[in-house]
């Protein structure tokens, strides 16, 4: 196995807790859909390097948001609890789909988890006591320490712990044995290998599967508390879509290529919001772009660029 | 268990049984394609499985190797029933095996397709990786030096670092032959690992088979060659038509009338 990499995580840190205190409540915004954009690509990337495109992501993130309204505005629950409920339920819910549809490859996978998500929503337009079209307005936001989140500045800290935990977990999940074990069963042959040396393939895989979706349905709560509704369209298929693109354009591999693709693309996309459909276009062309030049993501720019400053054999 | 001794020509027949093939028989839809085989692998014997193409060798190692489960008999590892059990579990039971097509974690190093046969030992302990431990990463360094020790039992220690895609075939089945046995079997089957070798590959892969893992565990060994039967295995077991045909010792496969007609009378393959 590879030796722990040199975390990025310091500097970083400094920049995150710093930022509050110098932005303005426009950026703070930027930096909330920024770190919730993050942390959706990232758990989403330890499904594809699995060899699994997931059409899907934006169902769990639905889900997860449902979960948690339902469990404040429907129950009076607190919002903590309705987080970790999303979280728990995306977990049990992915851990059944994907003993279901981890045994498909490809494009069946990617249609199965792409049907679920469009289900998710379907279910949620169609019954009124889960808001039907319009959704459910009046979300409450959670109290930390008899201190309502309910600025811009006080909900980042939220949003910012909840993605550096999770962000954390996913790179260091690829540092364990299992995070290794997961990467193994990218190609059907290296499945069957694995598979014969005792890994029981279906089980890791609906782990992992279960793990990305957790992680999106807890980040999906606070996303809904964010926005103070939900409705179906917020969790629409392009949503599920976008995620890919970042990944895809960021790379999937490594600390870097999620957070650079999603953290770019969205700040990007914030920018572009504006003018509407000019978003598409430009993910579009820089999509088409990175696939024809650097088909890894940004990513393998900076593993191709290591690979030529490293002298060979060292280690 | 009572049961008769099925094979009593073995030279190993007084060890202790280490597989045991009962009745076994499959059936893919209307064609058998094996019917009523049965023969025991004793204890640190190299057994060599033999036939023409078509004869359901390939049938019967998947079998054996938990692919498919046999549509009749039943399969006992150290009497253990392990009929119909999925791959991993064989695994877990001391079952390993290669595949005819070179299987290799293709993206991993040398060293690291080493560490991941070793799965069955190592799994587990997620949260104290997720917190990178001490006695973790430990551990994981325990790892790499016993996945060395395996990679050296079939001389590819000097390679470790190497990626496994950039090996030449011959290295590559030999590092196959490696990870199956890093998990320390107790029976390995060999799908061809001498098949698409070059004359000197395969004495070389012959040889580190017969003298480095032979005496680790039990070998059932795929091979349509008949001079490397004759040469390396303790015992030939013959199928014909999806039947055994003969179960003895190698040298007297020439002398029993049906493997001749069925195999050798079509030219003594290379």
């Amino acid at each position: 196995m590879r030796p722990v990499h040199q975390s990025p995580a310091p500097w970083l840190l400094v920049v995150l807790l710093a930022l509050p205190f110098v932005a303005s409540n426009y950026w703070l915004h930027v930096a909330i859909v920024v770190l919730m954009n993050i942390t959706y690509t990232v758990a989403l990337c330890a499904v594809l390097r699995m060899g699994y495109l997931s059409l899907g992501h934006a169902g769990f993130i639905a889900l997860g948001a449902y979960t948690s309204v339902v469990c404040s505005v429907r129950f009076g629950l607190s919002p903590w609890f309705g987080m970790v409920a999303a979280a728990a339920l995306c977990g049990v819910v992915a851990w059944g789909l994907g003993a279901l549809t981890l045994r498909l490859r490809g494009i069946y996978f990617s249609l199965a988890v792409f049907a679920f998500g469009e289900i998710v929503v379907a279910i949620a337009r169609a019954f009124d006591w889960l808001g039907g079209p319009s959704g459910i307005a009046n979300v409450p936001r959670p109290s930390f320490f008899g201190i309502k989140l309910d600025t811009h500045f006080s909900f980042y800290w939220l949003a910012m712990a909840l993605a550096v935990l999770l962000v954390t977990f996913f790179a260091r999940l690829e540092q364990t044995r299992f995070g290794a074990t997961l990467l193994t069963l990218k190609t059907e042959p290296g499945e069957r290998l694995a598979e014969s040396v005792g890994v029981n393939t279906a089980a890791h895989k609906a782990a992992c599967f279960a793990m990305s979706c957790a992680a999106v349905g807890a980040m999906g709560a606070v996303h809904s508390m964010y926005l103070l509704f939900v409705n179906p369209q917020v969790f629409s298929f392009l949503m599920s879509t976008d995620l890919v693109i970042y990944a895809m354009i960021g790379g999937t591999t490594g600390f870097w290529g999620p957070v650079l693709g999603a953290g770019a693309l969205t700040a990007l996309g914030e920018q572009l919001f504006s003018v509407g459909y000019w978003k598409t276009l430009v993910y579009a062309l820089i999509l088409m772009g990175v696939i024809l030049v650097v088909p890894g993501g940004l990513s393998a720019v900076s593993a191709l660029w290591k690979r030529e400053m490293t002298p060979r054999g060292g280690r | 268990m009572v049961l008769p001794v099925v094979s009593a020509s073995s030279p190993a027949a007084t060890a202790a049984v280490m597989l045991r093939v009962q009745s076994v028989g499959k059936r893919f839809g209307g064609l058998a394609a094996l019917t009523d085989v049965s023969f025991d692998v004793h204890e640190g014997e190299l057994v060599g499985l033999v036939g023409p193409n078509g004869a359901g060798k390939s049938t019967l190692f998947n079998a054996i190797a938990g692919v498919f489960p046999p549509s009749e008999g039943r399969i006992l590892l150290e009497d253990r029933d392990i009929t119909g059990l999925p791959s991993h579990r064989l695994a877990r039971q001391g079952l390993a095996r290669t595949f005819q097509l070179v299987t290799l974690f293709s993206e991993l190093s040398v060293l690291d397709n080493a560490v991941q046969a070793l799965h069955r030992h190592r799994a587990g302990r997620l949260v104290s990786g997720l917190l990178q431990t001490r006695s973790y990463r430990e551990e994981s360094a325990r790892w790499r030096e016993r996945a060395r020790e395996a990679l050296a039992l079939l001389s590819l220690e000097g390679l470790a670092e190497q990626p496994a895609s950039s090996l030449p075939l011959g290295q590559a089945k030999l590092l196959a032959v490696a990870i199956a046995l890093a998990t320390e079997p107790r029976l390995l089957l060999l799908d061809e690992p001498a098949a698409g070798l070059s004359h000197e590959e395969s004495s070389r892969m012959m040889d580190l088979i017969s003298d480095r893992v032979r005496g680790r565990c039990s070998v059932v060994l795929v091979e349509h060659n008949m001079r490397i039967v004759r040469r390396y295995c303790d015992r030939a077991v013959v199928l014909q038509f999806g039947r055994k045909i003969f179960d003895g010792a190698p040298a007297e496969m020439v002398n029993e009338r049906a493997v001749v007609d069925a195999y050798l009378g079509t030219g003594e393959g290379a």
